[in-house]
């Protein structure tokens, strides 16, 4: 078995090489935030000459980032907690076929990849409606029944044996009680799933905070950084600063849940 | 049957789909079919004008202005986008999987960090990008001074783009791969086994055996490929704002209405329409190839 041993050989190179190009850019970022500027200027790939961990406060600082943290997070915790909430309210009847005409709205959602870009018209209505600028505008942007999440439940509800339904119903629990007390904790892997993939989807926005949001109040992170980099266009450790406070919360949450994220995607593309 | 009681009890589902299908008129699909009326107006984000309908007049904007030369290549360079991410993407990303997929030593951290580009998102991926690339001195600079030449890179009429095509390409690459790995991994052994009997092993077994069972995956894969690459615009944004002959129909439909000084809706509708019909003929061409090959096999 030679040639397997040999071929093995060769994929752990190409893996290693591939890792590079994948990490290679962290370290770089890493070694970049720990230099002065004029370490940077003088040589900017050489190795940094110590921890300079005062860099990241000066950039917190100078960047305002608490607030857009803030904002981050608002933004991604309510937007993501109703789309989940309006995703099971659009997935458990489509499902199952318990509204006349399933497959007409299960279809009607899923058209939504398809359609013409609802940009403009979306800021002309939030605009008239007086919510442009406004966290509750964003947020309401942000919330949708008809994304993965959606498409993703209805796959595992699926899954779920329609007998419960008919078990519980026997015993008198209502429709509603059913949903949030028998089904919601019967989804526990697929919402997590869900959870982790709108979320990410909402905290990284740029676009939407871009067109809907002007007042750096009310910002997001991703905008904040944005408009660091452009303030600070030539001061590259502080940059790298920067970027790293926004990356670091992400990479220690994605330690944590990458099983299902990786999981989630798998599940998400392969079901619907 | 619906168990769940009769009459108001009946009506429970109904109210409470009405909510998600409520928020989609209103923001999604209402919007999408305002884009349709919108391309037939000089509708503008300027206060106080009026909007008229005016026709097919931003249609023949679109083709004919004196700018039009930019927005007919944007045509163009979206096909490229589109061409350049879908085929790299997925060729590498299913070699990437075939490789770990064989078991190696530490396949769930090699997971973790291919995939970590979508987690960091967009702005944090292309500014790391814009610092290995920044001319006055970063790695990607140090390189090129290595072989006696030098680049503005992201500032760069001839390279920008296809820089832009690589980041995206990094960026999703890993999602791609998962995709791929889910598939692999649903390919009972025994097929593999049965068939080095036959003689297949190596490439004849990746062609005969698990490229077609790995069609599922490979439709998704090419489906949510072809429509991310062509509505893409944010990475466009984020590296070089549409400068240095990167603008995209999806970037021109963003710069057209909400641009510097700009905020032609009528016209930004048009684009949006040109967009679309070449999204939609585009995605149904290969899902019709892709069911095919599906059914084939």
């Amino acid at each position: 078995m030679s040639s397997t041993k040999g071929t093995k050989l060769l994929s752990y190179i190409i893996v290693l090489l591939m890792l590079s190009l994948y990490l290679f850019p962290l370290f770089y970022l890493f070694n970049v935030s720990m230099k002065t500027q004029s370490e940077y200027l003088i040589d900017p790939v050489a190795i940094a000459k110590g921890l300079r961990l005062e860099n990241f406060m000066d950039a917190w600082e100078k960047g305002n980032f608490s607030q857009y943290m803030w904002n981050s997070i608002l933004y991604t915790g309510v937007s993501t907690l109703l789309t989940l909430v309006i995703s099971v309210f659009a997935a458990f009847p489509l499902a199952r076929g318990y509204v006349k005409f399933s497959t007409f709205f299960y279809v009607f959602f899923l058209i939504s990849m398809y359609l013409p870009n609802p940009l403009i018209p979306q800021f002309a209505l939030i605009n008239s409606l007086g919510l442009y600028n406004t966290q509750l505008g964003f947020i309401l942007l942000k919330t949708t029944g008809t994304g993965i999440a959606f498409l993703m439940f209805v796959g595992y509800i699926k899954s779920v044996s329609r007998e419960l339904d008919e078990a519980a119903a026997m015993d008198g629990c209502g429709y509603s009680r059913y949903l949030f007390t028998i089904l919601v904790p019967l989804m526990k892997p697929v919402l997590a799933t869900g959870i982790i993939l709108t979320a990410i989807g909402a905290w990284n926005d740029i676009i939407g905070p871009t067109i809907y949001l002007s007042d750096p109040a009310y910002q997001p992170v991703t905008k904040g950084l944005f408009s660091f980099y452009g303030q600070y266009m030539n001061n590259w450790p502080l940059l790298a600063c920067g970027i790293l406070i926004v990356t670091l919360p992400l990479v220690i949450l994605y330690i944590f849940l990458q099983r299902f994220i990786v999981g989630g995607a798998m599940a998400g593309a392969v079901k619907s | 049957m619906y168990p769940f009681g009769k009459g108001a009890a009946r009506l429970m589902p109904y109210l409470l789909l009405s909510i998600p299908v409520l928020l989609y008129l209103l923001l999604g699909f209402g919007p999408s079919m305002v884009t349709v009326l919108f391309s037939f107006t000089n509708a503008s984000g300027v206060p106080g004008q009026t909007w008229n309908f005016v026709g097919f007049e931003n249609y023949m904007t679109f083709f004919t202005s004196s700018d039009s030369g930019d927005r007919i290549a944007s045509i163009g360079r979206s096909l490229y986008f589109a061409v350049a991410v879908v085929v790299i993407q997925n060729a590498v990303g299913l070699f990437m999987a075939v490789i770990i997929n064989k078991k190696l030593k530490g396949d769930v951290f090699y997971r973790a960090v291919f995939f970590l580009p979508v987690v960091l998102g967009v702005t944090v991926s292309g500014l790391i990008w814009q610092l290995i690339a920044n001319p006055l001195g970063g790695p990607a600079q140090a390189m090129m001074n290595f072989f006696g030449t030098s680049s503005n890179f992201f500032g760069d009429y001839d390279i920008a783009f296809e820089l832009i095509i690589f980041v995206q390409i990094w960026m999703y690459m890993g999602y791609s791969m998962t995709i791929f790995l889910a598939g692999l991994q649903s390919i009972p052994n025994d097929l593999y086994e049965a068939g080095y009997m036959d003689g297949a092993s190596g490439w004849k077994a990746f062609k005969n055996i698990t490229f077609p069972m790995i069609a599922p995956s490979f439709t998704v894969n090419m489906l949510l490929s072809i429509i991310g690459a062509l509505q893409t615009f944010d990475i466009i944004y984020v590296l070089t704002g549409g400068k240095f002959n990167t603008t995209t129909l999806a970037f021109d439909v963003y710069a057209t209405a909400f641009g510097s000084g700009t905020s032609d809706y009528g016209l930004a509708s048009a684009v949006a329409m040109i967009q679309f019909l070449f999204v939609f003929t585009v995605s149904m061409i290969a899902l019709y190839y892709l069911r095919r090959r599906e059914v084939e096999m």
